[in-house]
C-alpha cells in the first residue's frame, strides 16, 4: 500500500498476494469540507434479495449459495474491487478492517459464510451476509453528503439491475430488522466538538450538559440521534460525536440527507461560535490544555487508546484554533494517528499477539515517533 | 440558540419532547412505553438512570418495544395472532417478537397488522417514501392509510412495469390528502 502523504509509514504495508488482506488507502487522512468540525460522513443502504430467506432463517446451504452468488455479481460489477471471504482472514485482519470501517463489528465476529468487497481507496465497501444480504457503505472525509448520495445511488442502481431486490411500494425495501425497513438508509456524520465537552469537563458546571441534552432533543424531533462515540453514554472520549438518522419510513432519502445536513450545520456553527468566545475568554487555560496534550503525546512511554484519543482531540483543537503551527502538525497527521493507534492496527503491525500493556507501550512509541519526525 | 434555529428550520413549533427523568430532575433521553395487561404506562429516564436501572439499549430497546406489543392488543377479533406462522420460513410472531428480526420478506405480510403498528411506533410512519428500485417512480408517504388499496394497485402496476398507470395511481394516492405530521419520534433503537 502506498498512501499519498508522509503518514503511510504509520500503517502496515501488505505483503499482497493471494488471499492475504490488502488494505485500502486511508481516505480519512485528507481532511474534507468543514474539517474544522466535521471528521467524516458515511451513508449506508440495507438491501435483501427476494429469492432468499433473511439471515435468521437461512435454510441448509442457502447462506453459502447466496455468498457465492453475490460475490460473483459484485465481481462482475466492480472488477477492480477487492473481495475477501471473512473466514479466510485472521481475527487480527478482521479487526483492522473493522477499524477502517470496511466491516461492522458483528461482521468481523460472525461465523456464517460472508464477505466484503471494497474499493482501492477504501471509500466504498459492500458487506455480504451481514444482518442483511447486502450492506452498501460509502465514506468521505469531512462533510460531503450530497456527493455520497450520488455515489451510493449509482452503486445501488447498478447492483439492483443485476439482482432482484426485495421491495414493496408500501414498506419499501424489506429488511431483516424493522428499524431499517423503508429506505434502508443510514446517514451519519462524525463531528469533533471540543468546546461542548470542554464545558462538560466540569469547569463551567452542569450547565454545559444541557447543551448535549438540548442537541439530543432537537435531533429526536427531526428523527435523528446524537451520541458520543469512542465512549460511553453521552460523554464522548475525545469529544467525538455522531449525528445520524433513525427514521427510514415516511421520509425520502433526500429528506433524510437534508435533515442530517441541517442539524450538522447548526451544531457546527454553534461549535464555531463557542470556540471563538471560549478561546477569547480563557486563552491561557485553552493553551495550557493543548500544550499539555502535546507534551504527553511527545514524551509519554505508555498510553491507553482512551488517553491518546483525548490528547489527539486536544491537538486537533489546537490546530483548528491556530495555536499549533500547521507546519509542525496538521489534521492529516492527527487523523492518521487516530486510526493507526487503535489496537487492531498495532497488533497487525507487530504481527504477534500483544498484551494490553505492550500495546500501550507501542502506541506511545508510534505517536512519539510520528510527532517528533514532523 | 440551537433550538431557535431548528424551529426556524422546521417552519414552526412542534410538540415539545422535553420530559424530566422519573428518578431525578435531569432531562430524560429515554422514553419507554410499556403495555402490561392492557394498561399503558410511560417512563422517562435520563441516560444515567437508564443505566442504573439497566434499561436495555440498542437492540434490547427494540426488543422491549416488541414485547410491549401484545398481539391481542392489536387485533381484537377472534383467534390470537400469536399462532400466526410464516408458511415460507416458519417464523412465528412470538419468535419475531423475541429476536426482533424477520425470517423472510413474506413475514411483512404474514404479520401484517402487527408489523404496521410496530413500524408506526419505530418510525412514526409505516409508509414508504422514496424511489422504486429502477428509479422510475418516486412514492411519497404523506397520504392516509386508506390509500392502502391504491398501494396494492400501485404494486401491481410496478410489477407489470406499467409506469404510466403507476404514475396515475400515485397521483390519485397523493390527492387523497396529507397525513398529519408524525407525532411519535423514533425511540433510541438500533446502533449501526
Ligand atoms: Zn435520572
Ligand atoms: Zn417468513
Amino acid at each position: 500500500m502506498s498512501g499519498s502523504g508522509d503518514q503511510s509509514s504509520l500503517f502496515p504495508s501488505d505483503s499482497g498476494s493471494g488471499d492475504s488482506l490488502q488494505l485500502p488507502e486511508l481516505w480519512l487522512q485528507e481532511p474534507g469540507p468543514e474539517s474544522d468540525v466535521v471528521i467524516s460522513s458515511r451513508m449506508r443502504l440495507a438491501r435483501n434479495l427476494d429469492d432468499f430467506h433473511f439471515k435468521s432463517r437461512f435454510q441448509e446451504g442457502e447462506c453459502e449459495r447466496l455468498e457465492v452468488h453475490l460475490s460473483q455479481v459484485l465481481h462482475e460489477l466492480e472488477p477492480d474491487f477487492r473481495y475477501h471471504r471473512m473466514h479466510e482472514l485472521s481475527p487480527t485482519e478482521r479487526k483492522v478492517m473493522f477499524e477502517r470501517h470496511l466491516i461492522s463489528r458483528e461482521h468481523a465476529a460472525d461465523e456464517l459464510p460472508r464477505g466484503v468487497s471494497f474499493s482501492h481507496d477504501g471509500t466504498t465497501s459492500i458487506m455480504v451476509n451481514e444482518e442483511d444480504h447486502l450492506r452498501l457503505q460509502v465514506f468521505a472525509s469531512g462533510l460531503d453528503l450530497e456527493r455520497l448520495d450520488e455515489v451510493i445511488n449509482d452503486l445501488d442502481h447498478r447492483i439492483g439491475s443485476q439482482v432482484n431486490y426485495s421491495f414493496d411500494p408500501r414498506f419499501g425495501y424489506r429488511t431483516s430488522c424493522p428499524t431499517n425497513t423503508g429506505t434502508g438508509l443510514r446517514v451519519s456524520v462524525m463531528l469533533h466538538l471540543p468546546t461542548l465537552s470542554f464545558r462538560v469537563d466540569g469547569r463551567t458546571g452542569r450547565g454545559s450538559e444541557q447543551d448535549i441534552v438540548r442537541m439530543q432533543n432537537a435531533a429526536q424531533q427531526l428523527g435523528l440521534t446524537v451520541r458520543g462515540i469512542f465512549g460511553e453514554s453521552s460523554r464522548a472520549d475525545g469529544e467525538f460525536y455522531q449525528i445520524s438518522n433513525q427514521v427510514t419510513l415516511g421520509r425520502t432519502p433526500a429528506e433524510t440527507v437534508k435533515g442530517v445536513q441541517s442539524l450538522v450545520e447548526h451544531v457546527s456553527s454553534w461549535e464555531r461560535r463557542n470556540r471563538d468566545s471560549h478561546f477569547n475568554e480563557n486563552r491561557r487555560r485553552v493553551e495550557d490544555h493543548i500544550w499539555r496534550a502535546w507534551a504527553a503525546l511527545t514524551h509519554a512511554r505508555r498510553m491507553t487508546s482512551g488517553e491518546a484519543l483525548s490528547h489527539l482531540s486536544a491537538l486537533r483543537f489546537g490546530v483548528c484554533l491556530g495555536i499549533l503551527d500547521e507546519d509542525e502538525i496538521d489534521l492529516a497527521a492527527i487523523q492518521s494517528l487516530m486510526v493507526a493507534m487503535r489496537p487492531g492496527h498495532l497488533q497487525y503491525t507487530a504481527d504477534t499477539e500483544l498484551t494490553a500493556d505492550r500495546r500501550d507501550e507501542l502506541r506511545a512509541d508510534l505517536i512519539r515517533g510520528a510527532l517528533q519526525n514532523n | 440558540m440551537l433550538e431557535k434555529g431548528l424551529v426556524a428550520l422546521l417552519g414552526g413549533p412542534r410538540e415539545p419532547m422535553f420530559h424530566t427523568c422519573d428518578r431525578c430532575d435531569n432531562q430524560a433521553s429515554f422514553h419507554l412505553t410499556e403495555i402490561r395487561g392492557g394498561e399503558k404506562s410511560e417512563r422517562h429516564l435520563c441516560e444515567e438512570c437508564a443505566k442504573v436501572l439497566q434499561v436495555p439499549q440498542a437492540n434490547k430497546e427494540l426488543q422491549n418495544l416488541l414485547k410491549s406489543f401484545d398481539p391481542s392488543e392489536v387485533s381484537q377479533q377472534g383467534q390470537s395472532k400469536t399462532a400466526k406462522v410464516c408458511p415460507d420460513c416458519g417464523m412465528t410472531y412470538a419468535e419475531f417478537r423475541q429476536n426482533g428480526r424477520f425470517g423472510c420478506a413474506k413475514d411483512y405480510e404474514v404479520f401484517g397488522k402487527e408489523v404496521i403498528a410496530l413500524l408506526d411506533r419505530i418510525h412514526g410512519s409505516s409508509l414508504y417514501s422514496g424511489k422504486t428500485p429502477d428509479g422510475k417512480l418516486v412514492i411519497k408517504a404523506d397520504v392516509m392509510d386508506e390509500a392502502s388499496e391504491f398501494r396494492a394497485q400501485l404494486a401491481e402496476a410496478i410489477e407489470k412495469e406499467d409506469y404510466e398507470a403507476a404514475a396515475r395511481i400515485r397521483d390519485q394516492i397523493n390527492q387523497i390528502g396529507g397525513r398529519a405530521p408524525d407525532d411519535a419520534p423514533a425511540s433510541p433503537t438500533e446502533g449501526e
